[in-house]
């Protein structure tokens, strides 16, 4: 997917979606399905309706295309109610994925992809052209192109039914659970990728999950909504975390939600510890010197390019000069580009308090300590160095 | 209808019903020329001489009796689709369809024909009427399990895609329905071909005419009998082969 041709030629604008007391009542039932829901979710934005069963989220999402009519109130995509479009057109210009996929099984991959075009009448060359781009994009196989749905595996599959969705250039993307039918392995292969073509793509998308986890990775706004379809928190996941509305919220977003916050995070957005450096072959005495009062307890030895070699020991600088294979390794090296919670689990695994972080070029940045990250999640303002997940998708 | 048939065939005296009938006039040869060769006068279980020698007989029999298989299921099917896609967005149509076409089913064939005789006359048509009306019941309810039996999902995303009712049915589930309605055609056919037998007696010939000229002539039975089981298997063959080369995509396998 990272040579994947850019997908925006002939990219649909990004619309808006906003709720507006948007409110669904089943005929014979005293509850609403969804009650009153107002929020708005800017164009280009991830929003992600997360919630336990029967909190209505499906039934919001699928309101904005009128697959569930509205009762009460309004919802207007790109400033337009729906109430006021024709259902068929509206959905043609609205990207559906549901968690089955629903791909048809009588339609080769390239006929299922090309559904939507042949709707609008496109002409025969410009849907093949389509066709063979979005395969690209979603990472497919040309030759799958011929095959039947039941022949590709379910990370194909689901692949297929994005790619279809995107079709049109939809100004927004409604996604029901789409990778919930995966396993846990693919379904994390599948949210990378789908963060980082979004990254290129920035379409509006509405995702449904009932995966607190999936909805803090890919939400750059979570809506909790609680039973009876009420909307118990609109905000970033980075709030979600740090300041839960109520007792619901917080109970819904887990105990583990300081150690969620590290998934959000990335090793450059903090501010690292530096230890003593030592060249290779540079004197011990100089080295110890600097080590009285030094943040970090150990001396690093580094090349001349910068990349650490390993720590220095006691007998290490027993030793006249800094030798050119210290007694103890560097590992775990961590790149600045690292998710907090790997390099976390990096340092938790080797036993090791003290990490060097190196640059993309793999010279020395600073230490990452134990230390340095429950300070960080004790303090409050983790929250003003939080950026969008889309424009940070996790390597 | 098979064994509706064989009970009729066990209680009519046929032979003497065959013979009151005007139509039953001109297949005396068949006795006649059965004089002067020896394994005819044995009337043995097959005679191999004669067959050989009288095979052409019954060519144009054979002829008149696929026609009437293939103008009645043809009918019988176009029939049943439409009420399949009228009923299919309007669910409360299907039992009444259902009963209707049920009762149909159930009317003798015999009986059937000597009810229309009077008013359509010695001819296919009295023939097809009756066949057409039998196929109905099976061919309908396989639509209707086939349009049932479509992947919800399939239809959500459709739906979800924008197709109209009318898109979704042509485009997705009828396409979809499409190993239901062909194991539907199947049956009906095959029991077109064995009912189609009695299309002699509304005037419309069939393989009915030659079998029942001579019951006795054992040779003669098999023949005729013989040449439908054969129709039947052709039929079942031809439409196999005709389901799967439009629904390709039932056959693959996961790779």
């Amino acid at each position: 997917m990272n040579e994947a041709p850019a997908a925006n030629t002939d990219a649909g604008e990004a619309l808006s979606v906003e709720f507006r007391d948007a409110t669904k009542r089943y005929d014979g039932s005293t509850q609403p399905a969804l009650d009153s829901l107002s929020l708005d979710v800017p164009a280009g934005e991830i929003c992600v309706f997360v919630g336990p069963s029967g909190s209505g989220k499906t039934t919001a999402m699928r309101m904005v295309n009128r697959m569930v009519e509205i009762t009460q109130g309004d919802i207007l995509v790109g400033d337009r109610s729906v109430r006021k479009r024709s259902p068929a057109e509206l959905r043609r210009e609205t990207g559906y994925v549901i968690q089955q996929i629903g791909l048809f099984p009588h339609r080769t991959v390239a006929d299922n992809i090309a559904t939507v075009p042949r709707l609008l009448g496109w002409e025969r060359a410009r849907i093949d052209a389509r066709v063979n781009e979005l395969l690209g994009v979603m990472g497919l196989d040309p030759e799958l192109a011929r095959r039947f749905p039941a022949q590709l595996s379910g990370g194909q599959q689901q692949r297929a039914g994005v790619a279809r969705a995107l079709a049109a250039n939809p100004g927004v993307m409604l996604m029901d659970e789409p990778f919930g039918a995966v396993d846990p392995i693919n379904r994390e292969r599948l949210q990378n990728e789908f963060l980082r073509l979004q990254a290129e793509l920035h379409k509006t998308i509405l995702f449904v999950t009932h995966d607190i986890d999936e909805a803090i990775k890919m939400g750059d706004r979570i809506a909790v909504l609680r039973e009876g379809g009420r909307l118990a928190q609109y905000a970033t996941p980075a709030e979600l975390l740090m300041a839960p509305a109520d007792r619901f919220v917080e109970d819904f977003v887990g105990a583990d939600r300081a150690l969620k916050r590290l998934a959000l995070m990335r090793v450059s957005d903090i501010d690292l510890w530096q230890a003593p450096l030592a060249f290779v072959g540079q004197a011990t005495s100089e080295v110890r010197a600097k080590l009285n009062g030094a943040e970090v307890p150990h001396a690093l030895v580094i090349d001349s390019e910068r990349k650490p070699l390993g720590w220095l020991s006691e007998a290490d600088l027993a030793a006249e000069t800094v030798p050119a294979r210290p007694d103890t390794s560097p590992d775990p090296v961590v790149e600045l580009d690292d998710v907090m919670r790997d390099a976390l689990s990096d340092l938790l695994q080797a036993e090791t308090r003290y990490a060097p972080v190196v640059d993309a070029r793999g010279a020395i940045a600073g230490v990452l300590s134990v230390e340095i990250i429950s300070e960080f999640l004790a303090s409050p303002d983790a929250l003003t160095e939080e950026r969008p997940a889309a424009e940070r998708p996790l390597a | 209808m098979q064994l509706l048939a064989v009970k009729l065939g066990a209680w009519l005296p046929l032979a003497q019903l065959a013979t009151l009938l005007p139509l039953a006039q001109g297949h005396q040869d068949f006795l006649q020329e059965r004089s002067g060769q020896g394994c005819v006068q044995e009337n043995g279980f097959f005679c191999f001489q004669w067959a050989s020698d009288n095979l052409d007989r019954y060519v144009t029999p054979a002829l008149e009796h696929l026609e009437l298989v293939v103008i009645s299921v043809a009918a019988g099917f176009v029939i049943a689709l439409c009420l399949a896609v009228l009923s299919h967005r309007r669910r409360w149509l299907v039992p009444p369809i259902t009963g209707f076409t049920g009762v149909l089913y159930t009317i003798p064939s015999l009986a059937a024909i000597f009810i229309l005789l009077p008013i359509t006359g010695f001819g296919t048509l009295t023939a097809v009427i009756p066949l057409t009306a039998y196929t109905l019941q099976i061919i309908y309810r396989n639509i209707v399990a086939g349009l049932a039996n479509v992947p919800p999902a399939a239809k959500d995303a459709g739906t979800g895609m924008g197709m109209t009712d009318r898109q979704l049915l042509w485009r997705v589930e009828l396409p979809l329905a499409v190993p239901e309605i062909v194991a539907g055609l199947r049956i009906a056919t095959v029991s077109t071909v064995a009912i189609a037998t009695f299309a002699f007696f509304a005037g419309a010939g069939g393989l009915g005419e030659p079998l029942y000229a001579d019951i006795n002539f054992k040779t003669n039975v098999i023949l005729s009998g013989g040449l439908a089981i054969l129709m039947a298997i052709a039929f079942d063959v031809l439409l196999v082969v005709a389901g799967r080369l439009v629904s390709p995509w039932r056959k693959v396998r996961p790779v």
